[in-house]
């Protein structure tokens, strides 16, 4: 089960909301596709909530990414900054 | 195998759309508030009607009987609030709602034992000082009553803002 972070230090940084974006993917399909409520997909991307390994990985598979691309101990770079390192 | 929450007609009741309005922390707490302030009423109640001659005056009757029917109205709402984590069965949670109800659980775990041991021996010291069994029997509910509740009130007063918008 996950938990809420303690301290700065401990808190998971992820892209959901930017990949739910990108695919036109609401708060609530996503969630009723991983099973939660859709208010504990609003806390994860909030920083309020670590997922669950086993629900990183189903936000993960949703997506079709591996789950370090959605999720991270680090601040993520913006994907526009990673696609310019990558393509120069 | 499904990993969705079961939606049971109480999860459905309490993740009802049209109490949104209560699950604002700016609500929850007052709620919290009002809740604590009805319940010490009644304890101070009970602590003067023990100290009446027959133990069960008419007054008290009156207060009680509106203490408690105001009661329910308030913990409806303050249940709406935390989306009635406490009284839905597991299997209707998700991962975040159990952490947080295990979370106001622990946290209020010495709490709610301090108010269970009060319930006990303040009841046995009503009925040895006064000798009155009624409002002993009040003291020991009221406070048992208030030992189940302090985790709903920690839920209640420490659960974040909800976000927002379902975008």
């Amino acid at each position: 089960m996950g938990r809420q972070p303690r301290s700065e230090a401990d808190k998971v940084h992820d892209r959901i909301a930017v990949l739910r974006a990108d695919r036109g993917v609401s708060r609530k399909e996503l969630a009723d596709a991983v099973g939660v409520h859709p208010q504990t997909i609003g806390y994860v991307e909030r920083g309020e909530y670590s997922p669950s390994l086993a629900l990183a990985l189903r936000i993960a598979r949703f997506f079709d990414v591996p789950v370090e691309a959605v999720f991270s101990l680090d601040p993520l770079p913006s994907l526009s900054e990673e696609l310019l390192r990558r393509t120069t | 195998m499904s990993t969705s929450p079961e939606q049971t007609y109480l999860a459905r009741a309490f993740d009802d759309g049209r109490y949104d309005w209560a699950r604002a922390r700016r609500i929850r707490r007052r709620v919290v508030v009002a809740q604590v302030v009805l319940l010490t009423g009644l304890v101070a109640a009970v602590v003067a009607a023990a100290t009446t001659d027959d133990g069960w005056p008419g007054w008290f009757f009156i207060a009680w009987t509106v203490g408690l029917l105001v009661f329910i109205p308030l913990h409806s709402v303050l249940n709406l609030g935390i989306r009635g984590v406490f009284d839905r069965s597991d299997r209707s949670l998700d991962e975040h709602q159990q952490t947080l109800r295990e979370r106001s659980f622990l946290a209020m775990a010495w709490p709610a034992t301090a108010l269970h041991f009060l319930a006990w021996t303040g009841a046995v010291t009503v009925v040895a000082t006064s000798g009155h069994v009624a409002p002993a029997l009040c003291w020991g509910f009221l406070l048992w009553f208030a030992a189940g509740l302090t985790a709903y009130w920690h839920l209640a007063w420490t659960a974040p803002d909800e976000p927002a918008d379902l975008c």
